[in-house]
């Protein structure tokens, strides 16, 4: 009865009625899209959070470059090139300053060189050959002279006693070689440059030199160990018990070396795979199992990934077990540029002392996930040809008698990852270091230049929910002094014919109810749906920077991330509605109350 | 018959400066059947005194009884309901229901049947000397005495046997005031209601049976 009669008090107020409908919902709809906008917009960036990723990659630039001439007996000239050259190599601990606040600790990555003849990664042509020759004739190998084979000790395609043209093409200054005399030469065919000219009646390429006797090994320190022999050195006269000397000996390991060749793969040891950019972009991605796990990353587990064709190439699944042994560490280049294609050998394998190089670690690592996708091989970034991965920690041993190469910090092997949106921040902390000859280039798969268009999407939304909100306060400010305070005398009148309070309150507050909740629900319904609509066209339009590679991962993960956003204008809606009504529910009853705390008869008589 | 009765009520309340004693010591009996004036002047505790009758304060001593039944031990809201209604000097009707809804609705309350309240509000609205044609009329399009006969009514419509009129004809002409006069009259001669006036007005007081003054919250009786 109450309830009704409010009702029907209510109903011939149709105007203020009408009125107080449309403020509250046009107010409590802006409340509503403003509020819904806004949390879309926070719910949008730790999506991104989640999804994006900022990496920084560290490259240390030459302080000169060093023009380097070369011999060139083609032309009878040399040929210039030019070379990076570095007073001294930057360590990435120069990163460790203090507010670096990283997710991932600057690594440099060592390109490790397994070798395991169980393994058969590519089935390649050596185009070395290591042979003991007899000139045809006394010659200066300044041009294409002819040799004649006399042994094979490693190579293929050639038969004892054919003819080789052979030209010391990069040597200004070459030995003399004699008809009389026996040598052993490392040589490499090459696309002859005089051959079809001085012998055009000899169908043969032309052979020069493959210096790769001459160890390349560095101390810990960066700096390179000396060799007893030169690191030109390809050739050598064979006398009678040549092979017991240590000259000699040298020629039979590096012989051995060239046996390697088919079961050498790059190991890559990382804190974190995404680090390595293929992954960061998402070109390269787990096919099948997992990545390493926080513990296994920490614990230093035995465990790998390996590209899918080293696996289908040698028979290898998840869950299976593979021998590392690792040979060589190289502290200057990527696996990518090292084993920028297959069957390379790309450094000699001999150490200073002309022996082969031990394993310095040898460990069976459990593959637990197969990787996929574009490798990027031969690119900058590139992985390495059968790249396998394993966890920094899971090396044990020290590598320092194994280091092959040593140089700077480049960008395909120095990285480090940051919270996203704080790159200013962390260069403002960087350049306060005053380390020079670092650069550090940053890459966010577009997050920063999303996270603005977000931010200033969250302003307009919060000054839409505070528009909203005050508007939705000073209606029903407004409303609850029409329906309810002016209504002083209504009360009483009630109070006066018998109502109780309760019912004097009902009598009020079930119709002020059921305009709140009409108007806030239209206002709110109309501002999840605008909240939608606006969602979906940033949807549309929001732009992804792709600044990596050809493929464009990053918009399957900002997508996946605006997907959510659906959720959010129902829930805000109803947030909002819910809000709405509970203060426009409080003001009524604390209207009401006012009310029904003055006496009756004060307000109707206006007198004691 | 004795339907209300006073014995010793005092009243005082506080404004933000002093406490103000509104009714002090007022002892009084009302019978059925009959029309009461209360005169005095503004701020003598008259309203106060109608207020406590009414039920809406509670005496600070003394008490009012009912029908020889405390006030104190009544549900009070359903006194104001049931047996007692009070009819303003600015009619006080709800200015959203029409003169026929205003009559109803302390009937509506009494969850007497829709159809029947209707039908008795009717024979009320006429027995108050009002047409039909303005049962649906709302209290603006009324004059002041077509809304204090409205007013009456539903006091009347309550169905109690007590009606406090708080200036009942303050706000009405000459002629008005006669014919309100008149029906509060005849609502205590012919229907044996107990109708308590508060008026300044001579011919409120001289149609009373009986008259008391109040003066300084101290209720004499005149006559």
């Amino acid at each position: 009865m109450v309830v009704k009669n409010s009702f029907r008090q209510l109903w011939r107020m149709k105007g203020h009625m009408a009125l107080f409908l449309i403020l509250l919902c046009v107010s409590s709809g802006m409340c509503s899209v403003g509020t819904g906008f806004w949390m879309i917009n926070n719910r949008n960036l730790q999506n991104y959070e989640d999804s994006f990723m900022t990496i920084g990659t560290v490259e240390q630039s030459a302080t000169a470059v060093q023009e380097i001439k070369k011999w060139d007996a083609e032309t009878k000239n040399y040929r210039l090139t030019s070379q990076n050259v570095y007073d001294s190599y930057i360590p990435a601990s120069v990163l460790e300053f203090e507010g670096a606040d990283y997710l991932a600790g600057p690594e440099k990555r060592v390109s490790y060189t397994a070798y395991n003849p169980a393994f058969k990664p590519y089935e390649g042509i050596h185009t070395e050959i290591v042979v003991e020759v007899s000139p045809v004739e006394d010659a200066l190998p300044d041009h294409p002279v002819k040799l004649k084979i006399t042994r094979i000790l490693s190579g293929q395609g050639l038969m004892e006693g054919s003819i080789i043209q052979f030209c010391d093409h990069y040597n200004p200054t070459p030995a003399m070689l004699y008809k009389n005399k026996t040598y052993v030469m490392s040589l490499i065919d090459t696309q002859g440059h005089e051959s079809e000219k001085e012998f055009p009646d000899d169908q043969v390429r032309e052979y020069q030199p493959a210096p790769l006797l001459g160890a390349s090994q560095y101390a810990p320190d960066g700096s390179r160990m000396k060799d007893s022999i030169d690191e030109n050195y390809f050739c050598d006269e064979v006398t009678e018990g040549f092979y017991e000397t240590a000259p000699g000996k040298r020629w039979l390991h590096y012989i051995e070396t060239i046996t390697y060749t088919e079961s050498l793969f790059p190991v890559v040891a990382t804190n974190n795979i995404h680090l390595i950019v293929p992954f960061y972009q998402g070109d390269t991605y787990i096919s099948s199992g997992r990545e390493f796990s926080d513990d296994e990353y920490r614990s230093g587990a035995k465990v790998c990934l390996v590209p899918e064709l080293f696996a289908s190439t040698n028979g290898l699944t998840l869950g299976d077990f593979i021998r590392l042994p690792l040979l060589t560490a190289n502290y200057h280049k990527s696996a990518g540029q090292i084993f920028y294609t297959n069957a390379l050998r790309p450094y000699p394998l001999l150490n200073v002392k002309g022996e082969i190089y031990k394993p310095f670690e040898d460990s069976s690592y459990e593959i637990i996930g197969i990787y996929g996708g574009s490798t990027g091989l031969g690119s900058e970034y590139g992985m390495g040809f059968n790249e396998v991965i394993v966890p920094i920690n899971s090396i044990k041993n020290s590598d320092a008698d194994n280091i092959v190469d040593y140089g700077p910090m480049t960008g395909s092997t120095t990285s480090f990852q940051i919270a996203n949106g704080t790159i200013q921040e962390y260069m403002e902390k960087w350049e306060k270091q005053g380390v020079k000859n670092v650069e550090i280039t940053f890459f966010d798969r577009g997050y920063t230049k999303l996270s603005a268009g977000i931010e200033n999407m969250n302003t307009i939304a919060r000054i839409l929910a505070v528009i909203g909100a005050v508007m939705v306060l000073l209606v029903l400010g407004y409303f609850n002094w029409l329906f309810i305070l002016r209504q002083n005398g209504r009360t009483a009148v009630e109070r006066s014919i018998g109502f109780t309070k309760k019912q004097c309150f009902f009598s009020l507050f079930s119709g002020i109810f059921l305009i709140l909740f009409l108007g806030s629900l239209a206002g709110c319904t109309a501002g999840a749906v605008l909240s939608s609509h606006l969602s979906a066209s940033i949807k549309e339009t929001v732009y992804y920077d792709t600044t990596f590679g050809n493929s464009a991962p990053v918009e399957t993960d900002a997508e996946s991330a605006l997907e959510k956003e659906n959720f959010y204008p129902v829930q805000t809606a109803a947030g909002t509605m819910g809000a709405v009504l509970l203060a426009g529910s409080l003001t009524a009853v604390i209207g009401i109350a006012c009310n029904l705390a003055k006496e009756p008869m004060e307000m109707l008589g206006g007198k004691r | 018959m004795e339907i209300l009765r006073a014995e010793k009520v005092s009243y005082s309340y506080r404004t933000k400066y002093q406490k103000i004693d509104a009714v002090r010591n007022v002892s009084c009996s009302f019978d059925t059947g009959t029309m009461y004036a209360i005169v005095g002047k503004s701020g003598s505790g008259k309203s106060t005194l109608l207020s406590l009758f009414a039920g809406l304060d509670v005496p600070d001593t003394g008490r009012i009884y009912v029908q020889g039944q405390s006030m104190s031990e009544l549900d009070r809201d359903a006194y104001r309901l049931r047996q007692a209604s009070v009819v303003y000097q600015c009619f006080h009707l709800f200015p959203l229901l029409n003169a026929l809804e205003n009559v109803m609705l302390p009937m509506e309350f009494q969850w007497i049947p829709k159809k029947e309240a209707g039908k008795r509000a009717r024979e009320i609205l006429h027995r108050v000397g009002l047409s039909e044609q303005i049962y649906r009329q709302f209290p603006k399009m009324m004059s002041g005495g077509e809304q204090q006969r409205v007013a009456i009514a539903r006091a009347v419509a309550a169905g109690g046997e007590i009606i406090l009129a708080d200036e009942p004809t303050g706000n009405l002409d000459s002629e008005n005031e006669e014919k309100i006069v008149t029906l509060l009259r005849s609502l205590a001669h012919q229907d044996g209601y107990t109708v308590i006036v508060i008026t300044h007005n001579p011919r409120v007081e001289e149609a009373a049976d009986h008259v008391f003054r109040m003066k300084d919250g101290m209720l004499t009786y005149l006559r």
